[in-house]
């Protein structure tokens, strides 16, 4: 008999399984590649809408490897939040992996390429799925090698060394990352993070407890590019091919990096007033100094990059305000980041595709010869801006809402600001990329193949169609049980060993 | 929170605003047909205009708060989206402006509109009563008037209204800033002063000094511009502080007289500009340099806007001197309750509307008559009044100034302004004794009369002689003609404001200006600082965990 919990190993074997058998067969034939990463992202994006499904009939779903049962094997959990989150990356997989097929054909050996892309898959997929911190810290590592190899894909000079850097730092986060899970584990003598939870409540907090939240601050929040472990980010974004960039702006710091500090914080060690005010600072201080930073640059995509680092912000701010409003606001804006951020990489990625140019003083007047590139990323840059009724907007509605709630008044200040200066930059996209006058070099210019436009389209669909999220049915299937498993706090601990015994 | 229920509201305010809204753009639409005829994707262009008006009926009827900020917000990418119709050079430059300044602002209100819910916890607006005794008060207070500032264009938001006047289409400039955005900006700017917040002195005196600076700062700045457009668009300014003036004396007769005047600017406004396109539209310019003399054959052109600028300036009996009118006695009563700074505000509100009546002085003696610039070649076209779907928008509007005017009291402060307030207009006794009426039968008394004495009296024996100037026959000399430009430039090369109008020609004053060089302050030193070395972004991690370890232990 089939059980539910059964579906949660596949969202590691899926796109594993794929990467493997792509570096025996990818080379038989051209359209193996393609179809090969067509068929995972397809299976993976349905598995995990299921998994939200199942989440919500059959309520917490739970996974032994190999029949170990933990707190000795490695545990697999599938609550609210790892729903979500599943759905998030998956579907912007979806998309990234429609708009590879035809703009990957300039690269050569598409093989290789997908045979990374599903390897960070598989390594996003295990750190969102996984219960157990040591397994969570492989799987990190295994979507953080891939995406350094995968930022070094075009091996032009800025990109080795763009490359380097990225993978110089994440290294060092990784680190601190592995030591803060070893101080935990001489503190607890467990790896299971259900188990530590309820240690970690008995035995409450000391010195090694501070230290490790130290080093996971500092270790994740380098993964989620947060100022002033950001410094990557601006070389490493832009450096990528386009499908690349938009998986690690959209989803690769999120689930490597703020995934993992709200499931560390929230259910493993517990949210306290000082880690909360801190990652509230933290938040603040990359949402300004994210879009002050981006206002300035002429390159396409490294304006975007910048744009992450603030959006991050963003999030971190609503999620380390704690209420329940302020976790609900993050989350979505989570999504809603993913969505938008990885629809404008890839219209910057068309732009790129058609003319052949990321600075934005050599284009002009694209939206006349690309009109679907330049319709979706106004979509897109005003659900980035904040501008109703995209789903951006909804967003940064809850999380200001959720600061002005709570006190905060100075935070809700600041997040208006950088609304303001997101708006302003993006303004000058969208003046210097597609409107104005044609620039005479681009009177050749056709639009992008067909697949790269549905893919488009689709995301600025989502973009528009997003800010339902929070009314009604879909926003209590898929926000509200993420919102709900963050606030259980280190309760998750009992919740997932009563549900074993 | 995001429970819509109960989203509308209906009464007489949103009706008066809404049937207005839908009326100009109407006759917006009837003018684009002959204005854009000929030009690309003009199905967009009309998808646009309507989207316009139904997300404007949005706000207006809005009961919830979110709701009208959600109508709100859109209506300034559908601004944006309109104003890139334009054929200007500068035109993707002011849209982005534009849109910064109003997108910028709706984020301000949003800010406002989580005070409020803070505050009284309902975003209904009909429920809401807020005294202005804290601090969060006063901010979401402001934050909403900056939104409806910088909707209608009052100092210091305006900056995008004249740029947007010069290079947008003229039927997107008569529909949205000259008329619907100041429907929009003054009624919103109603009902959180007038219902939603419960004002005292100081704001009501703060509100009025902005209102008076705007008057004046922005009619000195309409007195030297060379573009018709821009001209109006100025004017588009100093107008609105009349309307905010109004409602910041908090008396009903000056709060009346402030959504009548909204009203009445809606109208000529409108008017002089769909005139102006119409001139536009014929001669290709609008630069006051080389224009000049089309009266003679473009009449009706020349009547509608004659009338729409004697109303702007208000001239009885049109309809511009009924409401200002009304502001005056508004801002005479709020003496009564102490304070003498009424008489500063009083001053500035009539010298304002003194200086806009001389600007348009200048300006039908650039446009329509004095001598015609050489480019023109008047001598060639017998009649160059636009076609029907063209001028019947101009004669609706110019015959609105008239009624609006003339039956004042039984037309628009009956049907419309006076229930707006509720009970309170009973209590309004109008002081001093104007009968529109009366005035506008001894007018036209007065003129028959002259018109009698110049036809049977000695007026009809005149001495006809050449104009004279340094011995030259103006004819043969066109380059010898005065085109009416220079008028004020004694009053720009007086002294003390002189300095002044140098600072504002380097967009000095100029809040999106000002804005940006911050910004771009900010971020030349940002950029500084990230000199791609390794080692010092790796020694950023390195402090930044020294200040965690630092704020985790020792607190």
């Amino acid at each position: 008999m089939i059980k539910a919990s059964d579906i949660i190993p596949f969202f590691v074997i899926i796109p594993l399984a794929g990467a493997f058998l792509l570096s025996l067969f990818g080379r038989r034939a051209r359209w193996v590649p393609d179809f090969a990463a067509m068929v995972a992202a397809i299976l993976l994006c349905y598995l995990s809408l299921l998994s939200a499904r199942l989440y919500n009939t059959y309520g917490l779903l739970k996974y032994s490897v190999g029949a170990w049962m933990p707190p000795v094997g490695i545990g697999m959990v599938l609550d609210g939040l790892t729903a979500f989150l599943l759905v998030t990356v998956n579907l912007v997989t979806l998309c990234v992996t429609v708009f590879s097929i035809n703009y990957m054909e300039k690269y050569t050996s598409k093989w290789k390429f997908y045979t990374l892309f599903l390897l960070m898959v598989a390594g996003m997929n295990g750190v969102i799925i996984t219960g157990d911190l040591f397994n969570m810290f492989v799987f990190l590592e295994i979507a953080s090698v891939a995406s350094y190899a995968l930022v070094a894909f075009g091996t032009e000079k800025h990109e080795l060394e763009a490359a380097f850097k990225y993978a110089i730092m994440g290294t060092v986060g990784s680190l601190f990352i592995l030591l803060a899970i070893a101080f935990l584990y001489t503190y607890t003598s467990t790896l299971n993070m259900a188990d530590m939870a309820n240690i970690l409540a008995e035995k409450g907090s000391s010195q090694i407890v501070l230290m490790a939240s130290v080093l996971f601050i500092m270790g994740l929040g380098l993964k989620a590019a947060l100022v002033p472990f950001h410094a990557w980010l601006p070389d490493a974004h832009p450096s990528a091919p386009a499908p690349i960039s938009a998986m690690l702006s959209g989803v690769l710091i999120k689930s490597l990096g703020v995934y993992t500090l709200c499931r560390i914080f929230f259910n493993v060690i517990g949210l306290t007033e000082s880690i909360s005010s801190i990652l509230m600072l933290l938040g603040v201080i990359s949402m300004v100094i994210g879009v002050f930073l981006a206002i300035g640059q002429w390159d396409f995509k490294r304006l975007l990059a910048y744009h992450s680092i603030s959006q991050i912000g963003y999030v971190m701010l609503g999620i380390g305000l704690g209420t329940p409003l302020g976790i609900l606001g993050g989350l979505f804006h989570l999504f809603n980041h993913s969505i938008f951020k990885s629809l404008l990489f890839l219209n910057s990625g068309a732009v790129e595709y058609s003319t052949g140019t990321r600075d934005l003083k050599e284009m002009g007047g694209l939206s006349a010869k690309m009109p679907v590139t330049s319709g979706t990323s106004l979509i897109a840059s005003m659900s980035i801006a904040g501008v109703p009724p995209f789903n951006g907007f909804w967003s940064k509605l809850l999380i200001i809402f959720a600061l002005v709630e709570a006190g905060r008044y100075g935070y809700a200040f600041w997040a208006v600001i950088a609304s303001i200066l997101t708006l302003s930059s993006f303004m000058k996209v969208m003046k210097y990329a597609f409107f104005g006058e044609l620039n005479r070099k681009w009177d050749k210019v056709k639009e992008v193949p067909f697949l790269m436009k549905l893919s488009m389209v689709m995301l600025a669909f989502i973009c528009i169609a997003g800010g339902l999220l929070i009314y009604g049915g879909i926003g209590d299937m898929f926000l509200k049980p993420a919102a709900e498993a963050m606030l259980t706090g280190t309760k998750y601990g009992w919740l997932i060993l009563n549900w074993l015994r | 929170m995001f429970q819509f229920t109960d989203m509308f509201r209906v009464d007489h305010l949103s009706i008066f605003v809404g049937v207005f809204s839908a009326l100009f753009a109407l006759l917006s639409v009837i003018y684009s047909f002959a204005f854009m005829r000929g030009r690309k994707k003009l199905a967009r262009y009309y998808l646009y205009l309507l989207l316009t008006l139904i997300v404007s009926l949005g706000c207006i009827f809005a009961d919830n708060l979110l709701f009208l900020s959600v109508c709100w917000g859109f209506l300034g990418l559908l601004l944006y989206l309109l104003i890139a119709f334009g054929e200007g050079k500068r035109t993707s430059y002011t849209a982005k402006k534009t849109f910064i300044i109003i997108g910028g602002t709706d984020a301000l209100m949003l800010l406002g509109i989580a005070l409020i819910w803070h505050l009284s916890r309902t975003l209904e607006m009909s429920e809401i009563s807020i005294h202005l005794n804290s601090k969060a008060a006063i901010s979401a207070y402001l934050c909403l008037v900056i939104a409806a500032f910088a909707k209608a264009g009052a100092m210091p938001f305006h900056t995008w209204i004249p740029d947007t006047a010069e290079d947008a289409p003229v039927p997107v400039v008569a529909y949205l800033p000259a008329a619907l955005d100041k429907l929009l900006g003054i009624y919103f700017l109603f009902r959180i002063s007038a219902q939603m917040f419960v004002m005292d002195a100081g704001m009501n005196t703060f509100l009025m000094a902005l209102g008076s600076f705007t008057i004046v700062a922005a009619v000195m700045m309409a007195l030297i511009q060379h573009d018709l457009k821009r001209l109006l668009g100025y004017h588009a300014v100093s107008q609105v502080g009349y309307m905010v003036l109004g409602l910041g004396t908090g008396n009903p007769i000056g709060i009346a007289g402030g959504l009548f005047h909204m009203l009445n600017h809606a109208i000529y406004k409108s008017c002089l500009f769909l005139s102006g396109g119409a001139v536009e539209k014929r001669f290709k310019t609008t630069n006051l340099e080389k224009l000049g003399g089309i009266a003679k054959v473009m009449p009706l052109t020349f009547i509608t806007f004659l009338i729409a600028a004697l109303a702007i300036s208000g001239v009885p009996p049109f309809n511009g001197f009924t409401s200002k009118w009304m502001i005056y006695q508004g801002i005479i009563n709020s003496g009564k309750t102490g304070g003498s700074l009424w008489i500063l505000w009083l001053i500035c509100a009539m010298f304002g509307s003194a200086l806009t009546m001389a600007s348009f002085m200048k300006l039908i003696n650039a446009v329509f008559l004095g001598q015609p610039h050489e480019s023109l070649k008047l001598k060639t076209i017998r009649r160059a009044d636009p076609p029907p779907s063209m001028y019947i928008p101009m004669c609706v509007l110019a015959a609105l100034c008239v009624l609006f005017g003339v039956f004042a009291y039984r037309l628009p402060l009956h049907m419309f302004i006076l229930p707006c307030l509720g009970r309170q207009w009973e209590g309004i006794v109008f002081s001093g004794a104007w009968q529109p009426l009366l005035a506008t039968g001894l007018l036209l008394l007065g003129i028959v009369i002259g018109f009698v004495v110049y036809l049977f009296g000695k007026g009809t024996k005149i001495r006809r002689v050449e104009p004279f100037i340094g011995g030259e026959t103006l004819e043969e000399h066109p380059d010898m003609r005065i085109s009416g430009t220079e008028f004020y430039n004694t009053v720009r090369d007086m002294e003390s404001i002189n300095t002044v109008y140098k600072l504002a020609d380097k967009k000095l004053f100029d809040i999106y200006e000002l804005g940006s060089k911050i910004t771009f302050g900010f971020n030349a030193v940002l950029r500084y600082i990230h000199n791609g070395i390794l080692p010092s972004y790796l020694s950023w991690c390195l402090l930044g965990m020294i200040i965690l370890l630092k704020s985790l232990f020792f607190k």
